[in-house]
Parts: C-alpha cells; sequence; structure tokens
C-alpha cells in the first residue's frame, strides 16, 4: 500500500495539468457504506447493499451527481457496533469518502455518529429506526430519509383508533426493542382509551412459543401486537397458525416485509402492520420504479431496497442543490430537500433532520392463483400525523 | 379455558419438546459414552437436518422422504468427518476434539450460508399432520403431537437396539473397556465411526422434525448445542436414560415455568442444571459423581 501511494503521487507530479483538470472533473464521489452483511442483520444489510448498487448504477447511467459518477466502497460490519465504526473510520480515512450510507443496526448508527464531524462526512440512513437518532443523539451531519421506529408504531396506534378491538395483548422479544415499541404501543392504546390487557417477553432465540400462544389465548383479547424479527418472529407466527391463533385473534405488529412473509409462508396472512415500503404502494413513481428492479433482479424490491432507494434520492436532490458534496454546504442544501419519491412526498426537517412522510399500513394478503402471500395496502396517513414533533419520539394526541 | 385442558394441552405441549431436545441429547451423549469428546458440532449438524429436509421436501414433495433423507445424509456425512478427520486425533487430548468440531461448527454455518443463503427456510407441515385435534375442546396441532409421539418411538428404538442388537452390545461393551472389546477382535474404530454417525444422523432427524414449528435457520445451531449440553449434564455424560430424563425434565420446567414466570424463561434450565450439578456432579445418571 505505501509504494502504490508514492507511485500515485509520483505521476500525479508528472502529469500534466490539463490531464489533472480532466481527471479531477471525473473524480467518482465515494460514499462509504458500512453495512451488516453477515450476523443477524445480514438479510437486511444485504437489501440495504442492493437498493445502494442499484440506485448508483442507475443514477451513473444518467450522467452521475455533478457530472461525477458514484462509487460505493462497502464494508461488512456484522451488526457490531464497534466493528461498524472501525470501517466506517476506514472508509473515511483509507478510501477518502465523505458520504455515508448504511449502518444497518441503530446500535451501530449510534455509535457513528458522535464521529461525523470529526470526519467531516455526512451520513444518510436509510433503515434506523431508533428515535434518538434525530432526538437526543442528534448531531449535525446525521440525516435520516426513512420511517423511524416511533413513526412505524404511531401509523399501527393510528389504525387502531379507526378499528374496534375489545382488548390488547402484546408479545416483544425480550430485549430493549422489544420492551420499547411495547412499551409506546401500550401508552397509545392507553390514551385513546382503549382496554391493555397485558404483555409478556420470550427470551432472543425462543423455539417453542407454545406457552405464549397459551397466555395470549387465555388473556382473552382479541389483538395482539407482535414485536419480533428474524426466527423468532418465523418461529412465533408458524406456531401461532398451527394452535389456530389467527382464528380467534387478529395479529399486528410493527414491521411488514417481503422477508418475513417468506420466511413465514401462509402462516402470514392475515397480519396487519406498518409498512416503510412494500412495492404494492400507489402511485406512477413507485410503478415505474419497481418495473426497473425487476428488470434488473427478476423480483421485486423489498422494504429496505425501496427505503435504500428513497435515502439515494434525497441525497442525489441535496447534492444537486448544494452543488458539492462538502459537508457545511450540503447539511445546509439537504435540510431544505423535498422530492416525491416511490414513498409519496418526503421533507427533510430542518430541525431534526428526520424525513416527513406518510405512514403506511398493510394487510398480509395471497390473491388467488399468486405462488406467495404480499402485503396490501388498507391505510394510510398523512405525514404531518406519523412524524413526531421536533426531536421528540412520542405525540402528544 | 378450564384447568384441566390447559394442563393437558401444555403437558402434550413439554412432551413434543422434549421429544425434539431427546433427539439432540440422545446422540450427543451417545457419541460422548463411546469417545471420551464432547461434540461441539453437535447443533451444526441439527441445522444440516433442518436444511437437507427443507431440500428434500422442495424436491420430491414429500416430508416422509425428507425424514429418510436427511438422517441418512447428515449421519453418512459425520460418520466421514469421523473417518476423514476425528480418527486421526484419538492419540491427542480433548482440546483437539473441540477446537475440531467447533471448527467444523463455523465451516458448516458458512456453507450452509452459500449454499442456502442467509433467509430462513419454512418447510411445510404434510398435509396429514397439519389439522387440528380438539383436546378437551381445546385446539391442539397434529403436528405436535406427532412430535410427541415420534421422541417415544425413536426413545424405544434406540433402547432395544442397543439392548438387544450385536452392534448395541459392542456400543455398550466399547463405552465400558474399549480396550477390552478391540482385543477380543473387533474393529473398535468401526463402532466409533457408526456411533458418530448415528449420533449426528438423530440430530438430522431432529432438525428435519423442528424444521416445521420454528424454520430452518442459521440460529438454529448455537441455540441447539447450549441446550443439548445442558440436557446432556443433567442427565450425566454418556447415558442414555439420563439424556431421555434430562429432556423431559428441561421441557417440563421450561413449558410450566415460562407460563407463570414469564420473566424467569430464560434461568429455567440453568437453575436446573446447577442445582444437579450441585447435588449430583455427575448429572442424575452419570458415573462420575
Amino acid at each position: 500500500m505505501p509504494g502504490m501511494h508514492r507511485r500515485a503521487l509520483l505521476m500525479s507530479a508528472l502529469a500534466s495539468p490539463v490531464v489533472l483538470r480532466h481527471a479531477r472533473g471525473e473524480t467518482p464521489i465515494k460514499i462509504g457504506m458500512p453495512v451488516a452483511l453477515t450476523g443477524p442483520a445480514g438479510e437486511i444489510g444485504a437489501q440495504m447493499r442492493r437498493g445502494a448498487e442499484f440506485w448508483a448504477k442507475h443514477t451513473n447511467a444518467k450522467g452521475g451527481l455533478l457530472g461525477r459518477p458514484i462509487e460505493l466502497v462497502i464494508q461488512d460490519t456484522g451488526g457490531d457496533p464497534a466493528s461498524c465504526v472501525r470501517k466506517a473510520q476506514d472508509v473515511v480515512e483509507r478510501d477518502g469518502c465523505r458520504l455515508l450510507f448504511g449502518m444497518t443496526l441503530s446500535s451501530e448508527a449510534l455509535a457513528v455518529v458522535p464521529k461525523l464531524a470529526e470526519w467531516n462526512a455526512v451520513f444518510m440512513s436509510s433503515d434506523n429506526g431508533d428515535g434518538r437518532l434525530t432526538g437526543s443523539s442528534l448531531v449535525p451531519n446525521f440525516f435520516r430519509a426513512n420511517t423511524s421506529g416511533p413513526m412505524g408504531t404511531r401509523a399501527v396506534s393510528l389504525y387502531l383508533r379507526q378499528a374496534q378491538f375489545k382488548g390488547f395483548y402484546a408479545i416483544g422479544m425480550d430485549y430493549a426493542w422489544g420492551r420499547n415499541s411495547i412499551g409506546v404501543f401500550k401508552d397509545e392504546i392507553q390514551k385513546a382509551g382503549q382496554n391493555f390487557i397485558g404483555d409478556v417477553y420470550s427470551p432472543i432465540g425462543t423455539k417453542d412459543f407454545s406457552t405464549y400462544i397459551a397466555k395470549i389465548r387465555q388473556s382473552g383479547a382479541d389483538a395482539c401486537f407482535i414485536v419480533m424479527q428474524g426466527d423468532d418472529n418465523a418461529a412465533f407466527l408458524s406456531q401461532a397458525k398451527q394452535y389456530r391463533l389467527p382464528d380467534k385473534v387478529q395479529l399486528l405488529t410493527e414491521i411488514v416485509d417481503l422477508n418475513s412473509i417468506a420466511a413465514t409462508g401462509d402462516a402470514s396472512i392475515g397480519l396487519i402492520g406498518s409498512s416503510r415500503y412494500s412495492f404494492t404502494f400507489p402511485g406512477a413513481a413507485n410503478a415505474e420504479f419497481v418495473e426497473m428492479w425487476k428488470k434488473e433482479y427478476k423480483t421485486v424490491p423489498d422494504t429496505f431496497e425501496g427505503e435504500q432507494w428513497q435515502a439515494g434520492q434525497v441525497l442525489a436532490a441535496g447534492i444537486a442543490a448544494a452543488g458539492s458534496i462538502d459537508a457545511e454546504k450540503l447539511r445546509v442544501a439537504l435540510e431544505h430537500v423535498e422530492i416525491d419519491s416511490i414513498k409519496g412526498h418526503v421533507k427533510i426537517r430542518a430541525c431534526d433532520h428526520q424525513g416527513e412522510q406518510q405512514g403506511f399500513m398493510v394487510k398480509v394478503v395471497k390473491k388467488e392463483g399468486a405462488a406467495k402471500p404480499t402485503p396490501e395496502l388498507i391505510a394510510t396517513f398523512p405525514a404531518d400525523r406519523v412524524t413526531p414533533g421536533c426531536g421528540k419520539m412520542t405525540y402528544d394526541s | 379455558m378450564d384447568v384441566l385442558p390447559f394442563l393437558v394441552t401444555q403437558c402434550l405441549n413439554a412432551l413434543s419438546q422434549a421429544a425434539l431436545l431427546f433427539f439432540l441429547g440422545c446422540g450427543l451423549t451417545l457419541i460422548f459414552g463411546i469417545m471420551r469428546i464432547v461434540n461441539f458440532a453437535h447443533g451444526a449438524f441439527f441445522m444440516l437436518g433442518a436444511y437437507v429436509g427443507w431440500s428434500a421436501v422442495r424436491l420430491t414433495g414429500n416430508f416422509w422422504l425428507a425424514l429418510i433423507a436427511a438422517p441418512l445424509l447428515v449421519g453418512g456425512f459425520g460418520a466421514a468427518f469421523e473417518l476423514g478427520i476425528l480418527r486421526r486425533l484419538y492419540g491427542r487430548d480433548g482440546h483437539a476434539f473441540l477446537m475440531v468440531t467447533f471448527g467444523l461448527t463455523l465451516v458448516m454455518g458458512e456453507v450452509i450460508r452459500l449454499l442456502w443463503g442467509v433467509e430462513a427456510l419454512q418447510v411445510q407441515i404434510p398435509a396429514a399432520l397439519s389439522d387440528i385435534v380438539f383436546i378437551l375442546d381445546e385446539p391442539f396441532p397434529i403436528y405436535r403431537l406427532f412430535l410427541a409421539g415420534s421422541g417415544i418411538v425413536v426413545g424405544l428404538t434406540i433402547w432395544q437396539f442397543l439392548e438387544r442388537t450385536r452392534l448395541g452390545l459392542l456400543i455398550r461393551a466399547t463405552s465400558q473397556n474399549a480396550e477390552m472389546v478391540h482385543a477380543l477382535g473387533t474393529d473398535v474404530r468401526l463402532v466409533r465411526s457408526a456411533v458418530f454417525g448415528i449420533g449426528c444422523g438423530l440430530a438430522g432427524i431432529g432438525g428435519v422434525l423442528a424444521a416445521p414449528m420454528v424454520t430452518a435457520s442459521l440460529g438454529m445451531a448455537p441455540n441447539a448445542v447450549i441446550d443439548t449440553f445442558v440436557i446432556v449434564i443433567i442427565g450425566g455424560m454418556g447415558s442414555f436414560l439420563g439424556s431421555m430424563i434430562g429432556a423431559l425434565l428441561v421441557a417440563f420446567v421450561q413449558v410450566f415455568g415460562s407460563y407463570y414466570f414469564p420473566d424467569l424463561a430464560m434461568a429455567f434450565m440453568y437453575l436446573i442444571m446447577l442445582t444437579i450439578l450441585v447435588v449430583r456432579p455427575g448429572g442424575l445418571l452419570g458415573k462420575e459423581a
């Protein structure tokens, strides 16, 4: 490496000024992407990578940004915050990236954001859910183009105010996310004057949910809110179906995505939840995106692929407005970005850098003749009702 | 739900869970009994069983074929691993086995990731077992009854196999005094390969049977291996009957414990293990007390 470096210096010293200017004109815009490609969040990370690669390819085909091609520098973090900070430092200091994508888990993002100022780099989140990132942990160089966790839960609770259920039960994975989400949910349900019967938490990696299913059944609730992901989610839904739980109880969840539908198969039919992005969302922009995606990958885009595309479009609009990728200028420009995206209108707020956008509720259905169940849009809520107050994670009404 | 139907269905649940734990624990304990090695890769064989089962169901559309193919393939792979690699290590101390079988876990995990991908794979329950029955007016999945039943059938089969067949006799003899068996003209090395293969094959059956309940996923191996160790430690290393009792004990305590004290769900298994280790350091039926 040091040898190469010396050679590069020598080459540039020898090159004529004309050649140099030409070369600078085509210098790629490097975007660093430390992303979890292995570990439990590997599937989400893989989606983010595909989304980013597709966006970069599409943008480059249209002439790039500011006439410069986009180059992604992708690194696997394994979903580990310490490793993510190291990889982010690598792409910034070694590869010279001043723009960042990725950081699959909120814990990774929370570990990286304090460093952004020092690195003079801007991070555009496409999937981080933790409300604190645009709240108590907000830094000037962080932007969130995606729907946050509180916004997802909010969409669910707004939907439940319309739908009438007699009593709610909740089951979550026994760690921060499960307990936080159910806490927010319980709060929302009780504020709406509805009956919250009880909650239970299963240890991460639980294989047998029969006891929990018996508990939900015994509670007499007619709706159950599920906060689970990955293997636990798949196991719970399959077993719930085996016990015919959905016949008695409407199952609700925070996020419905194609990946968890694929893992649970028909067991997911009937499930109602919020969706950050689905290929079934209405609008010409989304239809066009889905067609392009199908041409490239022979399948429809999943949640985090769509979210990553939107994050790319927001970043592109910011760079175009700033006319530069300099963090200072880009930050100011991004604070006023408004675009019409595949999810509808998205507006970045200057006050907390959250993208204001609609909230969506979907129900998993299996159309006649279809091989797989798909999410069907059942309700949309306007951005101003879904997005929390500036820097907040909770809602006043 | 009334008390009686609740108790009955939960007991059946516990039995079905015990069956899965038994498939794992029994194989591990057999291997330990004969070879005095702890097979760290046991969870990976369980996981491989689930993935092979998924592929077999996909290719043939027949769950029963998967149930035959998976243990044969997984057991064959286990036996081949013993023949090819473990056999070279018998002169060394226990650490070598720990390292090699742990290494195998990592390799198998990565190979499975490459072959089958990172997404969890759903295995459909065969149509004949996908329905529910009403037990005292409570719906109960037939598949769980089938699991409990298969645990009993396999348990009895292995017991009879160990007691009544020639290979069973050799296995018991080898676990007691390998040198003597060798001196009497039996190739102990073959017995070892066979036992390793059978143990892995049992884990493979467990994997196929578990797949419709928990999906085939990359997280299976580490979870399974911990549960298995706990069962084998409770029952006593190398004791076949011990692994059965250990599986039942863990399953019942977990089912009822997590119902009445959900916050302690994770701790129960370890509490039983600790208690038993304090009272009987060699496990319930272990020899080296």
